[in-house]
């Protein structure tokens, strides 16, 4: 079953393999030694940020190497845009709101009491 | 016993954080209002079509938010019968901390997602008297947000398009006095 983007990069271990990854294509050993954990754990991650499309591999000669691949990274940051939008558009309505209930306050305390 | 803590070496580099900040021409307890009180609350919490219902608002470190969110808008409701969610959530949180007047942390608790663990989300607000205006700094960790990811992705698209028609004329205001 294929993650969505940000499930796929809720775990910390995949994230830190996509920040080994930033400074450019691995073969699965040096991410290993930098992960500090079993090989077979940073395969089976490796695997799910494969196929969520977060990573490309290909082979040269004996080793694999790793990759990472724009594309769900674009997605995601596409979605912080909306989600962004999506916020600033609340903070207007709270905005909105805080005028309002001045204006109230305004009507309706024109003297205040004591 | 969220993720969040910082020993995760990769944590700063591909951790989303949204940032956002705003000055409105108030003062900073009106603002602290709105985040703590029950008509504050209902007055603007969103998401746009949506109004809320609170049920219990208990204004302290560890205090209870319960609310039930409602699709109100037409287009709302057309939206939520299309992905087959029902009308209306309850949703609960707690503000985790709660020092008035400077800064309030808003847990929520998203357990009622199908096929997904339970797991929590934090909103942060800080507060910050500037003479005659009062600053708004609100922290958000979309990525732990499943619930708004899948709002997101699944049509609510084309409500934020509505919106910004919406928003067209009136939002100039409030951006206005933004810093």
């Amino acid at each position: 079953m294929q993650l969505h983007p940000f499930e796929a990069l809720a775990d910390p271990t995949r994230r830190f393999i996509v920040g080994v990854l930033r400074s450019g294509e691995r073969p699965v050993g040096e991410i290993v030694g930098q992960a500090g954990i079993h090989q077979s754990g940073v395969s089976r991650h490796l695997r799910i940020l494969q196929e969520s499309g977060f990573v490309s591999v290909r082979r040269d000669g004996q080793r694999r190497l790793y990759a990472l691949r724009p594309g769900p990274f674009r997605e995601l940051d596409a979605w912080l845009s909306d989600y962004r939008r999506l916020w600033e558009a609340r903070l207007d309505r709270f905005g909105v709101a805080l005028e309002e209930r001045r204006k109230d306050r305004g009507a309706t305390k024109k003297e205040p009491r004591r | 016993m969220s993720d969040t803590n910082a020993s995760s070496p990769a944590t700063e580099t591909t951790q989303a954080k949204v940032v956002i900040e705003r000055t409105y021409r108030a003062r900073v307890e009106e603002l602290w209002e709105l985040w703590t009180t029950k008509a504050g609350f209902e007055s603007w919490w969103g998401p746009e079509g949506f109004r809320v219902e609170v049920d219990a608002l208990e204004a302290r470190a560890g205090g209870a938010l319960s609310y039930e969110m409602i699709a109100d808008a037409p287009d709302a409701i057309a939206a939520m019968k299309r992905m087959g969610q029902p009308l209306s959530h309850a949703t609960r949180g707690r503000f985790a901390e709660f020092k008035p007047h400077e800064r309030l942390t808003l847990v929520h608790v998203i357990d009622f997602l199908p096929g997904a663990a339970p797991y929590e989300s934090t909103i942060a607000v800080d507060f910050h008297a500037s003479g005659e205006n009062a600053r708004m700094v609100v922290t958000l960790h979309p990525h732990r947000d499943e619930y708004w990811t899948r709002m997101s992705v699944e049509g609510f698209r084309s409500q934020l398009t509505k919106l910004d028609k919406l928003f067209g004329g009136p939002a100039r205001l409030p951006l206005a006095l933004q810093a």
